[in-house]
């Protein structure tokens, strides 16, 4: 391939104008291939197109299958259809009406099941279909049965009725702005923690995410779009019975997802094309068709888990790769310097007596500490001591069965763990928890979710204030990164980045979100001497932030140079605490690691 | 490497996904021996276990166990040869009882009822703690119970060869006493052991030879003795805490 | 209270309870909750109504023909769909998307090869579903037959599952690994489990056939019907499904009662729902422990 090839293929700024191009494109084509036929279909495709861009970023993005979105547009249809019909309501308020109230039904049937597993959401939304096509011909009184709502006028604007042309426009506008939005939306706090909810719900807990409001919030919006598709398709038709909403009507929205790449910003979209242009070309299997689109399921499910779009990324990538170029992003040029990151007032931290049974198992049994505000404090002891356990009550993950947890003074018994984190606890794991998918710039962000105020809706539209507030993060978490030393290697995907490095960019991201509090969970373990070395380096830094640090640690040469107190730990409870020096020549210190009294002073002479 | 090794582990790799935790680890136990494997945390002590039972599939390397290459084979084949591994924090089934998790030792084993009756006898004779409760749950067990019984469902099997990974996590000094002498016991009816431990003068106690793994790789072997001697335990696993004090 | 009405009611519970229990012997061994298993259930009547009605087979043996067809199925599904994607991925949740694609290929295999007409399936010899009046009720012995061999089903399922292999099962749901390292092959026991609820789907579809026809239009309803089920009774829970099943059929007799039998359904899901907002494990399940 030549040069120019390499510089079209190599530059991201062709892209923009292209897909200006072919939104004009869209836009002019009507004038030139505009028949009514035409364009009705395009007008339902694109309502299609936006019930399948919504269940993307709850099914691509949050992980979440909906097997009820087809109810969701039924809903959004009946509402206008009724409104206009019966109450004669003018389109836009019924369209609001229609997307508010299929959000709020699908909320409510919602709410049970993301308290469980996933596939509880998938059954559940299964069912709330097969209890709304139910209800379309039964609720008589109301949705006029089985004749369906018919005359549903054209919408107006100032006195001018909506021809087909104006509806396909409108259909295409609210494509593009979902597009943009979602775009947004997906690159905003939102579109991160839906993705830590989907990969690592732990890590996300760690960093102050609440994992039922943020699905509910995907749902809220994703349910929203089906409304308002359903109010597109309403007027389009101008009749909707039940037989617009089988039970198979759903799942074709699943399949577009699916088919053009599920958690892909243009899957719902190619999703969608290629599903209106194959039963045109396959007309001659009617009878076939669902048996052909669940094959076409099973084998994306097993051999293209990303769909079309993913499949072309793959081999855009090995183009890429074969023609030398990088498939790691430039890092993004921000305005602000990377001056030195601010100082942090640090918490103290008091534990009382604190409890907690496994079982017959007694896991801590009343154990006491009290770490001083800015203070670095380690808790050491043999394994199964109890050490990750107390690290666990600390940030909420475990209930506490006795005793007391006082973050500068304040009880955080009972509190849910991302409410400590979003309190100023902030933690690592023994094994770090990335988002391997994302890069290490996007964990890093991740931490900011709780600093940042922005709501879904002005994240959407990214305003600017929004847009400010996610610079200020940017700004902080290419700080941390460059603290922590991995500055360099922000726009590789986490999970590609050896073991120490994973360590430090968790680090990182508790550290954007300016913990009062940072629990460390054996940060030295698995990594190698010069590992170590910048590891003592960074938490000696960390600590100089004002940050309060309570680390877990079986490095005693790492504790001894950082830390100012230490906690013994064995068995439950405290064996020892005092400073390292005080607490490392106690002698039943050394024989609870050793396990022999005889012989501690050989290891320690 | 001695021909009445039952056991040859040679040049192990073993990686989760890019990370690379062992780095070609050599190690050899001999019939009837207890060897222990010390180090710290993260050296790859767990990971070089669930390698050799055949959880993990080596990137590299050898494991020759009873004069068969296992390495690769799928778990239950690896059991089937006499090579059992009670793995770290006590996995038993906690919501079944005593004797359930007992009997699941014998899945696969294929038994006369005869045989099956003596395996019971034995383990509970060995541990008569559980005797008396062989209906109680697992989950509602003491830890030393529970470690009790994990060590009792591998001898179901009458193992050539048990590994047992940190057997004293969380436990009171006297049940690491008891723990201890079981596997003297063990090792005096023909067992032989690979012991996990870090409480590494309790292992050093007791074995015949040491290993000390760091940072995935073996630092070093030999007796007790020459282990204690030399300063390899200072720098693989006290870090600098003897380092200080002397 | 009308006694008819507890009749039909108990007679429904209990196929709702056979499936549910069907959905718990996949769910134990492999946490996979199999969407295709109402149209495992209605494959099941289906082969019991050609095997017996079209082709005049004994009862016996055309039940257990469905009952081996319908297994082999179900160990096909797992081959194909169930075991790539775990193999990929334990924890990711893809069989979702690939068993509800095994039912669209069930459903619509089934919708081309029989077409969409009801078949009627009689019931076994001496039995018949001629109603008789028993303490004030009308009922038949067919129906008294279906609430029995419920009963026994799943107290054998759960005799089973005090077996050895039964208890290899339990440890496998409990900690994968921990029962790797005592031996137990994980894909070997989810492989069976399928088959065996692949058996108890086709049964129960041929006990239901004589009460709801085999058509097509089983599966959808079965599936929803015994998510209920085992919702309710808690996932994994026999004994709860059993309870649960019942339920769930006297709600849907109230409703169709009360209201009109179109807003059984509805009825369902909502009591169903209020149950999991109150309960989230039903109401004989077990939160699973925390994974941190």
């Amino acid at each position: 391939m030549g040069d120019a090839a390499r510089a079209l293929i190599g530059s991201p700024r062709t892209r923009p104008a292209l897909l200006f191009a072919l939104a004009l494109a869209l836009y002019l084509a009507p004038f030139a291939v505009g028949t009514e036929y035409r364009l009705f279909i395009a007008t339902q495709m694109a309502a299609y197109v936006l019930v399948a861009i919504g269940l993307n970023l709850l099914n691509g993005y949050g992980g979440q299958v909906s097997l009820g979105h087809g109810a969701l547009v039924a809903i959004g249809a009946y509402t206008v259809a009724l409104a206009m019909v019966d109450h004669q309501w003018s389109f836009w308020p019924a369209t609001l009406l229609a997307m508010v109230a299929a959000a709020a039904v699908g909320a409510v049937m919602a709410l049970p099941a993301f308290r469980l597993s996933t596939w509880y959401f998938a059954l559940i939304t299964l069912g709330f279909a097969e209890v709304v096509g139910g209800l379309l011909t039964e609720w008589r009184e109301l949705t006029h049965g089985f004749a369906g709502v018919v005359g549903i006028p054209k919408p107006g604007v100032l006195g001018h009725t909506l021809t087909s042309f104006d509806l396909y426009w409108l259909a295409l506008s609210l494509n593009i702005l979902a597009l943009l939005g979602m775009a947004n939306l997906l690159r905003s706090r939102f579109g991160r923690a839906l993705v830590a909810v989907r990969d690592n719900p732990v890590a996300a807990t760690a960093a102050g995410v609440a994992l039922v409001r943020i699905k509910m919030m995907a749902f809220v919006v994703s349910a929203a779009m089906a409304g308002l598709a359903g109010a597109l398709f309403a007027v389009q038709k101008t009749v909707v019975t039940p037989d617009d909403f089988t039970a198979d009507f759903s799942i074709f929205f699943l399949l577009m997802v699916v088919l053009g790449g599920a958690g892909r910003l243009w899957g719902p979209v190619v999703g969608a094309v290629v599903f209106f242009l194959v039963p045109e070309l396959l007309t001659a299997l009617q009878s076939w068709r669902m048996l052909i689109y669940g094959v076409a399921l099973l084998l994306l499910m097993l051999y293209a888990p990303h769909g079309l779009v993913g499949a072309i990324e793959t081999g855009w990538k090995r183009l890429r790769t074969r023609l030398g170029l990088s498939n790691i992003p430039p890092a993004p040029s921000t305005a602000i310097a990377r001056e030195t990151v601010h100082p942090i007032a640090g918490a103290a931290l008091s534990v009382r007596d604190v409890e907690k049974r496994f079982g017959g198992v007694s896991a801590l049994a009343g154990v006491s500490l009290d770490v001083a505000a800015g203070t670095t404090h380690a808790i050491v002891g043999p394994n199964g001591s109890g050490k990750t356990t107390l690290l666990n009550m600390i940030s909420g993950f475990y209930p506490i069965d006795g005793g007391a947890i006082l973050i500068d003074g304040r009880s955080v018994v009972g509190m849910a763990p991302h409410r400590i984190a979003r309190s100023g606890v902030g933690r690592t794991f023994q094994t770090p928890r990335m988002l391997p998918q994302l890069s290490v710039l996007d964990n890093a962000l991740l931490g900011a979710f709780p600093a940042e105020r922005q709501g879904a809706a002005a994240a959407a539209l990214s305003l600017p204030r929004a847009r400010r507030e996610q610079m200020a993060s940017l700004g902080d978490a290419l700080r941390y990164l460059d603290f922590v030393g991995l500055a360099d290697r922000a726009m590789e995907p986490a999970g590609e980045l050896p073991h120490g490095q994973q360590r430090l960019a968790e680090i990182a991201r508790a550290l954007v979100g300016r913990p009062r509090l940072l629990l460390l969970d054996e940060p030295a373990a698995g990594l190698s001497l010069a590992e170590l070395d910048r590891l003592g380096e960074l938490i000696a830094a960390i600590g100089a932030l004002g940050t309060t640090v309570v680390i877990v640690e079986h490095h005693l040469e790492l504790v001894a140079n950082i830390c100012r107190s230490v906690t013994v730990l064995e068995r439950g409870a405290v064996l020892a605490s005092g400073t390292p020096a005080e607490v490392f020549s106690h002698e039943e210190v050394i024989a609870a690691y050793m396990g022999s009294h005889s012989s501690v002073g050989q290891a320690a002479s | 490497m001695s021909a009445n090794d039952l056991l040859q582990v040679s040049g192990l790799e073993v990686g989760y996904g890019h990370v690379g935790v062992l780095r070609g680890v050599d190690l050899a136990v001999s019939e009837g021996e207890i060897v222990a494997l010390v180090g710290s945390n993260g050296a790859g002590k767990s990971t070089l276990l669930r390698a050799i039972s055949g959880l993990l599939r080596p990137s590299a390397g050898r494991i020759v166990f009873a004069g068969q290459d296992i390495a690769g084979q799928p778990p239950h084949r690896i059991i089937d040869l006499g090579l059992l591994h009670v793995a770290e924090g006590r996995r038993l089934f906690r919501r079944q009882n005593v004797h359930a998790n007992l009997e699941l030792g014998l899945y696969g084993a294929r038994l006369d009822r005869a045989v099956e009756r003596q395996r019971y006898d034995f383990v509970y004779e060995l541990f008569p703690m559980l005797a008396e409760r062989p209906q109680a749950l697992a989950g509602v067990l003491s830890g030393g119970q529970q470690q009790m019984l994990a060590i009792a469902q591998a001898l179901m099997r009458q193992p050539k060869l048990l590994m047992l990974d940190e057997p004293s996590l969380g436990l009171a000094p006297i049940v690491v006493d008891q723990v201890m002498e079981v596997l003297q016991r063990l090792r005096a009816a023909g067992t032989t052991i690979l012991l996990v431990e870090q409480m590494v003068e309790r292992a050093l106690d007791i074995a015949d030879h040491a290993y000390v793994l760091q940072n995935g790789a073996v630092i070093g072997s030999g007796t007790p003795q020459a282990i204690r001697a030399g300063d390899l335990i200072r720098r693989a696993y006290l870090g600098a805490l003897s380092d200080r004090e002397a | 209270m009308d006694l008819d009405l507890l009749v039909g009611a108990l007679t429904a519970g209990s196929l709702y309870a056979l499936v549910a229990m069907g959905f718990n012997i996949l769910y134990r061994p492999t946490n996979v909750f199999n969407f295709a298993q109402g149209d495992l259930v209605m494959l099941g009547a289906m082969f019991g109504a050609t095997f017996i009605t079209l082709l005049g087979l004994p009862w016996f043996v055309g039940a257990a023909l469905a009952m081996l067809a319908v297994a082999a199925l179900a160990l096909v599904e797992e081959k194909i769909a169930v075991a790539p994607v775990l193999k990929n991925s334990a924890s990711s949740h893809g069989w979702v998307i690939t068993t509800l694609a095994v039912s669209m290929i069930f459903a619509n295999l089934v919708g081309l090869g029989w077409g969409p007409d009801p078949i009627a399936v009689r019931p076994p010899a001496p039995l018949s579903t001629d109603t008789f009046e028993l303490f004030g009720a009308n009922i038949s012995s067919y129906q008294i037959a279906v609430m029995v061999i419920t009963v026994v089903l799943v107290l054998g399922v759960e005799a089973f599952y005090g077996t050895r292999s039964g208890k290899a099962v339990l440890a496998v749901a409990e900690d994968r690994d921990a029962a790797l390292l005592r031996g137990i092959n994980p894909n070997r026991l989810s492989s069976w489990s399928f088959f065996l609820g692949g058996g108890v789907a086709a049964l129960t579809g041929v006990l239901a056939a004589p009460v709801l026809y085999a058509s097509t239009g089983l599966g959808p309803s079965l599936l929803l019907k015994g998510f209920a089920a085992a919702a309710v009774g808690g996932i994994g829970n026999n004994r709860g499904a059993l309870l649960a099943g019942y339920i769930i059929g006297l709600v849907e007799a109230v409703a169709a009662a009360l209201l009109s039998p179109g807003y059984q359904l509805a009825a369902t899901f909502a009591v169903m729902l209020a149950i999991l907002l109150v309960r989230p494990h039903g109401l004989f399940g077990r939160a699973e422990a925390r994974a941190v």
